[in-house]
C-alpha cells in the first residue's frame, strides 16, 4: 500500500510536469514566432508526433488491430464521424479480435 | 466571436471526443482501483494532471515505495507531445493577457487543437481549446469516477483487447489533419517512414519519436522555403 503522503507528492510532481509541457512549447514557440515562414513549420508539428506514435503500433498490431486501424481511417476519410470510426475500431477488436488473432 | 461564445463553441463541438475520453477514464478508473488508489487520489490526480497517457504510464509504476524519478521520466516522455501541441498553438492564442493564457493553457488537449484547426479564422482559438478541454475535464472525470466505482463489474472482463483504443483516436485525429490541412501532408508522411524504420532498428520510444518528428519539421520547413522561394 502506497503512503498518503508519498501519492500526493506523486500527484502534485505529474500534474507540475503536465503544465510545464503545455506551457513551455508554447513559450518556445513564442521565442520562434518572428521568423519568417514558421507557422506553418510549428503547425505541422503535432501531426509528426502523432505519426511517430501510430506507425509503430500499427506495425506491432495484431491482425484484428490493423483491420480496426483501417475501419477506422476509411471511416473517417468517408464521414469525419469519430463516434462511428472509434466504435467500429473497437467492435472488430472486441468482437473479432478472438478469432482473428486466434493461433 | 468572443473568447466566451468560442469556449461555448468548443464545448458544443467536442462530444465524439467526449465519448472516446469516457471510454479511457473508465479504464483508468478500473486500472486505478485494481492498483489499490483510493478513490479520492485518483480523483486527485485526474483533475490535476488531466491527462490519459501520462496517467496510464504512472500506474505502470505504482507500487511501495513509489519510484519517483521513474513516474517523473515516464510522464514527461509520454506527455512530451503536448510541447509540440503548444508550438502548433503559437500563433493563434494572440489577444490575450499573459496570465489568461498561463491558466488556460492548463486545459490544453489534443482534440481541441486537431479541432480548432478546422474553425473559421473568426473563431477565438484560446477560447474554443479551453471550452474543448473542459468538456474533455468533464468526460475523464466524471467517466474515472464511474471506473473507480463500476470496477467490481468489470474483474472478470478481458479488456487487453482495449489496449489498442489508444491509436485508433489518435488515427481519428490524424485523419482530421489529413483531410483539413491546407498544406500538404508530406510532412507527416516523412515523419511516419522514419517512426517506422527507427522502430525496426529497435530503437527506444522517446527516440522514434524525437526522430520523426524532426525529420517532419525539415520537411515542412524545406516546404516552406520552397514556397516563399
Amino acid at each position: 500500500m502506497v503512503e498518503t503522503n508519498a501519492t500526493l507528492i506523486a500527484i502534485a510532481m505529474m500534474a507540475s510536469i503536465l503544465y510545464l509541457t503545455r506551457i513551455t512549447g508554447y513559450f518556445i514557440g513564442l521565442q520562434l514566432r518572428h521568423i519568417r515562414g514558421i507557422q506553418p513549420v510549428l503547425e505541422a508539428l503535432p501531426g509528426c508526433a502523432f505519426m511517430a506514435i501510430l506507425a509503430p503500433a500499427v506495425r506491432q498490431g495484431s491482425i484484428s488491430e490493423m483491420i480496426a486501424m483501417t475501419c477506422v481511417v476509411l471511416i473517417m476519410w468517408r464521414s469525419n464521424n469519430v463516434v462511428l470510426a472509434t466504435g467500429t475500431g473497437m467492435a472488430v477488436l472486441l468482437l473479432g479480435g478472438p478469432y482473428l488473432d486466434a493461433g | 466571436m468572443s473568447t466566451w461564445q468560442s469556449a461555448l463553441l468548443g464545448i458544443r463541438t467536442s462530444g465524439d471526443y467526449f465519448i472516446s475520453t469516457f471510454l479511457f477514464g473508465v479504464m483508468f478508473g478500473i486500472a486505478a482501483a485494481a492498483i489499490g488508489i483510493e478513490n479520492w487520489q485518483a480523483m486527485l490526480m485526474s483533475a490535476s494532471v488531466f491527462t490519459a497517457s501520462g496517467q496510464f504510464a504512472a500506474l505502470e509504476f505504482w507500487q511501495a515505495p513509489l519510484p519517483l524519478g521513474t513516474i517523473a521520466l515516464s510522464v514527461t516522455l509520454v506527455s512530451s507531445r503536448n510541447l509540440l501541441l503548444g508550438m502548433a498553438m503559437t500563433h493563434h492564442f494572440d489577444g490575450h493577457s499573459l496570465r489568461r493564457r498561463l491558466v488556460l493553457l492548463f486545459l490544453l488537449n489534443d482534440p481541441g487543437v486537431v479541432n480548432s484547426f478546422r474553425m473559421d479564422d473568426e473563431v477565438d482559438r484560446l477560447g474554443y481549446v479551453t471550452g474543448y478541454g473542459v468538456s474533455m475535464m468533464t468526460s475523464w472525470l466524471c467517466s474515472t469516477f464511474l471506473g473507480l466505482n463500476a470496477a467490481h463489474l468489470f474483474a472478470t472482463l478481458d479488456l487487453g483487447a482495449v489496449d489498442f483504443a489508444g491509436p485508433l483516436v489518435l488515427a481519428t485525429m490524424m485523419m482530421l489533419f489529413f483531410k483539413n490541412s491546407k498544406t500538404k501532408p508530406t510532412p507527416w508522411i516523412v515523419a511516419g517512414i522514419v517512426a517506422l524504420i527507427l522502430f525496426e532498428f529497435g530503437m527506444a520510444d522517446y527516440l522514434v519519436l524525437l526522430g520523426s518528428v524532426v525529420a517532419g519539421m525539415i520537411v515542412a520547413i524545406i516546404q516552406v522555403r520552397r514556397a516563399y522561394g
